[in-house]
């Protein structure tokens, strides 16, 4: 009760007497003072972000070059989907982005970040695997161009030194083996983050259930898969969205490695947008495909998202 | 007690073996790094042919006059300097205009918080290609199109949301304690933001500046949409303009630019890598 009075009463006395003094203009400073904290991220995000986000959709919704005044033309730019080839293969393509990332990057660094855990070496490992994740996707692209090269690259090299010359390829130039050989410049840059947040799983995993698990003499593989995995659900679910939606956004290694040719047949959802916008200059079909990318990312992050406002309330 | 100590050396042997396994897919994960590296030190004739993707360079110091080259080609040195101003002054201001917001969230006498939190929150829920079309538009109609300061404005306002989403969480646990203190001491609120809270928030603010500069360093899309003269363009979209102009006719001159490019992020990941790392986990990973 005391504690419930005090907290009522001005917090100092000389607060007070500020408040008994000052007129109407400076009550008016005094109340308003705290927003103006939030004003220079406010207008920024408004301005930005918030505001061109709101706008695409408006757009998508229109016939526009970019030059003349956008014409409202209804869902025409959604029901063209259906009629494009080069949409089609690009919604394939990003598909094929998906799964194998899941796959690939999700499976695989699972595993990876269980066997890193358990070596004396992990700390190294862990920041080897991680070394491409610092550079951008415009560099890993070039890069990874200089090793497709049919002849003088690096994997095609390879193949030949192996005795597997057989395999060689004109890796970016063959559909759809062009978006697998991306896919896997991909992985190499996104392995880094997946291994790691797993790596955090597990390390913060509960003792009891995994020393009960082995003092009733469970093997390694049984271990993973009946008492690791479910214990590691919750991160398990952060790593499957995060991945998801980056798998659908994949932009910079395409652009950079094929410009999504030959002949579009290596777009994702991303550079058509990019291409239609920007190459073609039909900024309302190049809207709709960025309003398609937004609603599927929406889809995917319900789980995620609810998950983190659950922690932004907690604390 | 010879079966347990029999199964400890079986789990000891098992460890060395996996760490074997290990340190040679590591090795194959660095492969790349060796194209990038050794091309970076050969001759153009050096660099083509069937089998010189396995030959040493024959004059490694090379590097240096690949480098050089590659340096005053295609603006490349000046999306560098372009890139170097974005990435510090963004990072630097957005730092700013979160940390003066998350105070006055967790902080002050405001309604809303929890809206202005989320308003601003927002802005990292949308796919990147959401902000394209009215911002290219937006800055053609307001002067703001190739220049330095648009590009600032825009990186500032994209790393502000995630910024924002740290500092709050973090100035939510100081204890209110400390700003009653500075409160009885006569101190303002916005002095007991810039010499507490600011002072306070160390580490998580060099945090976010690592990884929002590296998110700005790294940035193809936005540099390709808003800019397109030498000088304001950002390294990524110039790397990429160098790579389809020369691509086929240099590997040395478009690795080391490529080298060049990647040089300031890998320094920073060598240098402060654990941070990084320890951020991620700290933050759950941003999905932007």
């Amino acid at each position: 009760m005391k504690d419930a009075n005090l907290a009522v009463l001005p917090r100092t006395w000389r607060e007070a007497a500020a408040r008994r003094r000052e007129g109407s203009w400076s009550r008016v400073a005094r109340v308003t003072a705290p927003y103006l904290y939030l004003v220079p991220m406010v207008v920024l995000v408004g301005v930005f972000l918030l505001y061109p986000a709101l706008d695409t959709i408006w757009v998508s919704f229109t016939r526009w070059d970019g030059i003349n005044a956008p014409t409202f033309n209804g869902l025409h730019n959604y029901l063209q989907f259906g009629s494009d080839p080069a949409f089609s293969t690009a919604f394939v393509n990003t598909l094929y982005w998906v799964a194998g990332i899941m796959l690939l990057q999700v499976g695989a660094g699972l595993l990876l970040a269980v066997v890193i855990n358990a070596s004396p070496l992990g700390g190294l490992f862990k920041r080897i695997i991680y070394l491409p994740h610092t550079i951008s996707g415009a560099a890993i692209g070039v890069l990874w161009f200089a090793i497709y090269i049919p002849g003088q690259g690096m994997l095609n090299s390879a193949l030949r030194f192996v005795h597997l010359g057989s395999l060689q390829h004109n890796w970016l130039t063959d559909p759809p083996i062009n978006t697998f050989a991306m896919i896997l410049a991909g992985i190499w840059q996104g392995m880094g983050p997946t291994m790691i947040l797993f790596l955090v799983g597990l390390q913060h995993l509960p003792r009891d259930p995994l020393d009960a698990a082995r003092m009733d003499g469970a093997s390694a593989l049984q271990m993973f898969w009946y008492v690791t995995l479910p214990l590691l659900r919750p991160m398990t679910v952060v790593v499957v969205a995060i991945s998801l939606i980056n798998s659908f956004k994949v932009f910079d290694i395409v652009w950079v490695m094929t410009q999504g040719g030959p002949y579009r047949s290596s777009e994702t959802l991303a550079v058509t947008m990019y291409r239609e916008s920007f190459v073609s200059s039909d900024f309302g079909y190049g809207a709709s495909v960025a309003v398609l990318l937004t609603a599927i990312v929406f889809v995917i992050s319900v789980p995620y998202i609810r998950s983190m406002f659950a922690r932004v309330e907690a604390n | 007690m010879a079966t347990s100590e029999r199964a400890v050396s079986k789990v000891r042997y098992g460890r060395w073996a996996i760490t074997i396994v290990l340190a040679l897919m590591c090795l194959i994960w660095l492969g790349p790094l060796w194209t990038l590296i050794t091309t970076s030190m050969k001759s153009t004739p050096e660099s083509v042919g069937d089998t010189s993707a396995w030959s040493l360079p024959k004059s490694p110091l090379r590097l240096f006059d690949n480098l050089k080259d590659a340096w005053s080609t295609s603006g490349l040195a000046d999306g560098f300097k372009a890139s170097l101003l974005y990435a510090v002054s963004g990072s630097a201001l957005a730092i700013l205009c979160a940390s003066l917001g998350a105070y006055s969230i967790t902080r002050l006498r405001i309604r809303g918080r929890f809206f202005w939190f989320v308003l601003v929150f927002s802005g990292t829920l949308f796919p990147l290609q959401m902000y394209v079309i009215p911002l290219f538009k937006l800055y053609q109609d307001t002067g703001l199109y190739d220049t330095r300061g648009g590009l600032i404005c825009f990186y500032t306002a994209i790393s502000i949301p995630f910024c924002l989403f740290v500092l709050r969480s973090f100035f939510a646990t100081v204890p209110t304690e400390v700003q009653e203190a500075a409160r009885l001491d006569g101190a303002g609120d916005f002095t007991i933001f810039w010499r507490m809270f600011l002072p306070l928030a160390k580490a998580p603010i060099a945090v976010l500046f690592l990884f929002q500069f590296i998110w700005i360093w790294n940035d193809l899309l936005f540099g390709l949409v808003l800019s397109t003269s030498d000088g304001i363009r950002p390294i990524a979209p110039t790397l990429a303009g160098l790579q389809s102009q020369y691509a086929s006719s240099g590997q040395p001159l478009v690795l080391s630019a490529t080298l060049i490019a990647s040089l300031p992020t890998v320094v920073l990941f060598l240098l402060l890598g654990r941070y990084m790392m320890q951020g991620l986990q700290l933050t759950g990973g941003a999905t932007r």
